[in-house]
């Protein structure tokens, strides 16, 4: 009773507004602090009771291994911060997350690494505590780091089975040539093997990149924000400012179309993609907006190229094009899984035509606006629970360090125009700019 | 109010006795409703040599088109809502989900009741879902993923012969074989009133769900009483070993026997610390994870379940509606280096003999049970899972999952779990599945004896390297004529 008490009161208008385009799509009011050691904090009280979700940034990813040689390191950092303090060692910090009850993991992407834990919301402070400790004193021996490294491998060796896996890094590194997104999270083999002889410079990465400047802390949940203020005060006050700022490599400009092939060694469907250059993501240019637009337009269920090549003419069991948001200048992409090898050729002419298409002729307004209600309300569908809004607000502070870029970027959206969606697919789906890769495996 | 209803509805577990189909409803002023539907049947019901009808069946329905509607005209309506309808096939259950705003309300349960009650059966739309059912064992489950690929086989293995022994999606034979008219009969005998739960939450409006029973009712046969008869597992003899022979970088071990406890059985909640104790998928803080990755650094990870959790690979937690009415205890050892195959395996079997002759000591007892009763409220985070469970809380005659687990737990005792792991574990007749490249030099090791001792690439503490000189000659007890190597490409044929 108590809870649907709560949810009518103030859930309910909240997430209506999400779903009218004049109205903010984040539906939660927040508060956002600044610590003088440059640490950054939103707290964002929800109505789900008893439940805290914290998520803590560290805008760090592979976009910051910018050494050769050291590809995959943010990831096995993500592993290292798991190895314990000189007060709290590895089974005490295990220890205390399992009497909490607490579910409790992180993860790495290009641009991030995240560290969250969803708890009871007693727990609250002990979490943050424990937390402060590991960012601030992490320490580990070399053989506990060459132990780790081959759990990293493990988790290479987990993935290694996937042939989309190999088709993603294959495309990076045909695609870029000095960006640092030419290699995937996980890195390459020969760096990931090299792992445990990188102790010192694996000290050097934590000490570059784990500081407050570079670090938001996101409390989600049955909190106030003053208390969870004074808390994190308390425990990550003291955390020392850095100084490093990475140098990471700018991208050339493409002069012409790449492609690149990979035999798979077993039995598989056959499987391409087709990347485009695109820029960053932005909250203030229209571009990145209409490529988002384009994505659903082009290659969603509801797009024309699915229903012929998925539904109707059955070559293609796997469909899916879009642009996912980075710091940097990135790709747009298409990928299909085709049912037989000889059709390679026709799905490859298909969605090349669907992206000219858009240069050539304008969308319909009513195709667009359907876009839109469909972003407005898939986002307003995702915020279930407060692990999934601290989850959403974390990849988007990674890129923009607040939740007000969200409402931003659909605010964004509802500007697109026909006009523009023509105008962005003329800017960057040219042939300077785009890379094809194909897989096809060994014949059964 | 109406909250408590359902929960008293479900205390008194009413839902299987009626003719009428079942109601379970979670209101609450969320403005996103949910929609939960399960049939109880599934792949179970299967008719012989027609492997993979019930799940066709659900696929027809929601990836297919209406009798008014084609799918395309189904997607259309749909992607303006950000809503779909998504099937799950189990062995005794059938789920259709999905979520809406409640803006769309009536526009989506429009088409939701004519996707569940009246499918279109167009050829075009049964030669996609048949084909993508084909592919996913074919390539999906044999080609990408080794872990779920060895897990699939282990039930496969565990339950041949019954009506659990194949894969939910069916088998590639019979999937090639399969008529419109083989799923038209299966919706016809199992898509039942008396077989339906109709599960609701979120802020639907008053009278909704009135509504909603009024509309199926009628709709469909009454149907008869399901079989639920117990499953006549056949007694596993010493140690059996089936090794998939693939193209891989690593090897991948699934460990498992049947177990005679479910949700509501006395031992359940014994063996469900038992599970913690030894670790739960992605939690850290178990015993062979910590023993296996943390320490020894041999693989990602490495987990137990005593109850169903597919496509782990891509999930925290198990999805809800899976009840069965058998369960295999599991050991899942993800992808370890080949040189290192013989003693993870070895180490994995030495945890679990350690803990069937020791059992756990008061402070892991104390810590886990503290774990679990907390962690059972993060089980419940959204209304979509509070609303599954709920329905398999009605599908084995237990309170609400929460209530049941957190009152349970508050009166076990140490001896209870003890007790438990002596009665129903043991590591001498049990099924091994191993995923690997060159399976005949591995089968050689595993059965001739001979010690593997481990060398590791940084030192290890002294306790560490004592331990592995008994892991290394660990008894493995494998016998030449108990293993069987099977090309990837027999498997699910």
């Amino acid at each position: 009773m108590v809870r649907s008490l709560l949810l009518a009161c103030a859930l309910v208008p909240a997430l209506l507004a999400a779903t009218a385009p004049s109205q903010k799509v984040f539906p939660y009011s927040y508060d956002q602090h600044d610590f003088p050691n440059g640490l950054r904090l939103i707290t964002i009280p929800t109505d789900f009771p008893n439940v805290v979700s914290v998520f803590i940034v560290v805008q760090t990813g592979s976009r910051n291994e910018v050494e050769p040689g050291k590809s995959g390191f943010a990831h096995l950092f993500e592993h290292m911060m798991f190895r314990g303090t000189k007060d709290n060692p590895p089974e005490k910090y295990q220890g205390i997350l399992k009497e909490a009850g607490a579910a409790s993991n992180a993860f790495t992407s290009d641009d991030l690494t995240a560290y969250h834990t969803t708890f009871s919301k007693e727990d609250l402070d002990t979490i943050l505590r424990l937390e402060a400790d590991r960012f601030e004193h992490l320490e580990y021996s070399p053989a506990i780091l060459k132990t780790e490294s081959l759990a990293v491998l493990g988790e290479y060796n987990k993935n290694s089975a996937s042939p989309v896996q190999k088709l993603y890094e294959v495309l990076r590194d045909t695609a870029f040539d000095k960006s640092t997104y030419k290699h995937t999270t996980m890195g390459y083999l020969k760096d990931v093997q090299d792992m445990p002889q990188q102790y010192e410079y694996s000290k050097k990465f934590f000490d570059r990149y784990y500081r407050p400047e570079y670090t938001t802390i996101i409390v989600a949940g049955d909190v106030k924000p003053a208390n969870v203020q004074s808390q994190v005060a308390k425990y990550w006050g003291d955390w020392k400012r850095g100084s490093y700022k990475a140098e990471i490599p700018v991208e050339p400009a493409q002069k012409g179309p790449r492609s690149n092939h990979v035999n798979w060694p077993s039995a598989t469907l056959p499987w391409m993609v087709i990347a485009y250059k695109v820029p960053a993501y932005s909250d203030t240019v229209k571009d990145m907006a209409a490529l988002d637009l384009i994505g659903f337009l082009g290659f969603s269920e509801n797009s024309n190229l699915y229903q012929r090549l998925v539904i109707q003419d059955q070559l293609v069991d796997y469909l899916e094009g879009g642009y996912e948001n980075h710091v940097d200048p990135y790709l747009f992409t298409a990928m299909a899984r085709v049912k037989k090898p000889k059709d390679m050729k026709t799905v490859e002419e298909s969605i090349l035509e669907t992206f000219h298409g858009f240069k050539d002729t304008l969308v319909s307004q009513d195709r667009l606006e359907e876009v839109k209600k469909h972003l407005r309300y898939s986002f307003a569908m995702e915020m279930d629970n407060s692990e999934a809004i601290a989850g959403t607000v974390a990849r988007f502070v990674a890129l923009r360090r607040s939740p007000d870029t969200i409402n931003k970027m659909y605010e964004m959206y509802d500007k697109v125009t026909p006009e523009d969606i023509q105008a962005v697919a003329k800017k960057y789906f040219a042939e300077n700019g785009r890379t094809i890769v194909t897989l096809t495996g060994a014949e059964k | 109010m109406r909250a408590l209803a359902v929960l008293l509805l479900s205390v008194a577990g009413l839902a299987f006795a009626a003719d009428e189909p079942a109601v379970v409803t979670l209101p609450n002023s969320n403005p996103i409703v949910t929609f939960r539907f399960v049939f109880r049947t599934g792949a179970a019901a299967d008719p012989k040599s027609k492997e993979g009808a019930a799940a066709l069946t659900a696929a027809m329905l929601s990836e297919g088109g209406t009798k008014e509607l084609t799918y395309k005209q189904v997607i259309e309506k749909m992607f303006p809502m950000a809503a779909s309808v998504n099937s799950q096939v189990d062995k005794e259950m059938t789920t259709f989900s999905g979520s809406t705003h409640r803006d769309n309300l009536e526009a989506y349960y429009k088409v939701f009741r004519s996707m569940v009650l009246d499918p279109g059966w167009r050829p075009e739309d049964f030669e996609r879902v048949r084909q993508d059912a084909i592919n996913y064992l074919k390539v999906s489950l044999r080609g990408s993923n080794d872990e779920e690929l060895g897990k699939e086989v282990l039930y496969d293995q565990i339950y041949q012969g019954t009506r659990y022994g194949h894969e939910n999606v069916g088998t590639i034979s019979a999937l090639e074989k399969m008529t419109i008219a083989d799923l038209q009969a299966f919706y016809k005998t199992h898509y039942t009133q008396r077989n339906l739960i109709i599960g609701l939450a979120g802020g639907f409006p008053v009278g909704f769900a009135d509504r909603v029973k009024k509309d199926f009712e009628g709709k469909m046969a009454v149907g008869v009483k399901e079989d639920l008869e117990p499953l006549d597992v056949k007694k596993i003899e010493g140690r059996q070993v089936t090794m998939v022979e693939k193209q891989t970088r690593s090897v991948a071990y699934s460990i498992g026997f049947p177990i005679d406890v479910r949700r509501g059985d006395p031992d359940f909640l014994a063996l469900l610390v038992t599970e913690a104790y030894l670790g739960q998928h992605r939690n850290s803080t178990g015993l062979l994870y910590q023993r296996m990755r943390e320490l020894r650094g041999l693989n990602y990870g490495d987990y137990v379940y005593i109850e169903y959790f597919p496509q782990g690979m891509y999930r925290f937690e198990p999805a809800p509606n899976l009840g069965r009415i058998s369960q295999i205890f599991q050991i899942w050892i993800r992808p370890v280096e080949p040189p290192t195959a013989e003693f993870a395996l070895r180490l994995a079997m030495f945890e679990l003999d350690k803990l069937v002759n020791k059992g756990l000591d008061e402070e892991s007892f104390e810590r886990t049970r503290s774990f679990l009763q907390k962690y059972t409220n993060l089980l419940m985070k959204t209304n979509d899972a509070e609303l599954g469970y709920l329905i398999d809380s009605k599908y084995y005659g237990i309170p609400d999952y929460r209530s049941y687990v957190q009152n349970g737990l508050a009166k076990l005792t140490l001896a209870d779990v003890n007790r438990a792991i002596k009665k129903h574990l043991q590591t001498e007749n049990l099924d091994i599945v191993v995923v690997a490249q060159g399976c005949e030099a591995l089968k050689k090791k595993l059965v001739n004896g001979e010690p593997s001792p481990m060398t590791y690439n940084s030192p290890k503490p002294e306790e560490v390297m004592a331990e592995d000189k008994t892991v290394a000659s660990y008894p493995l007890k494998i016998k030449e004529d108990n293993v069987k190597i099977v090309p990837v490409d027999e498997v699910f044929q």
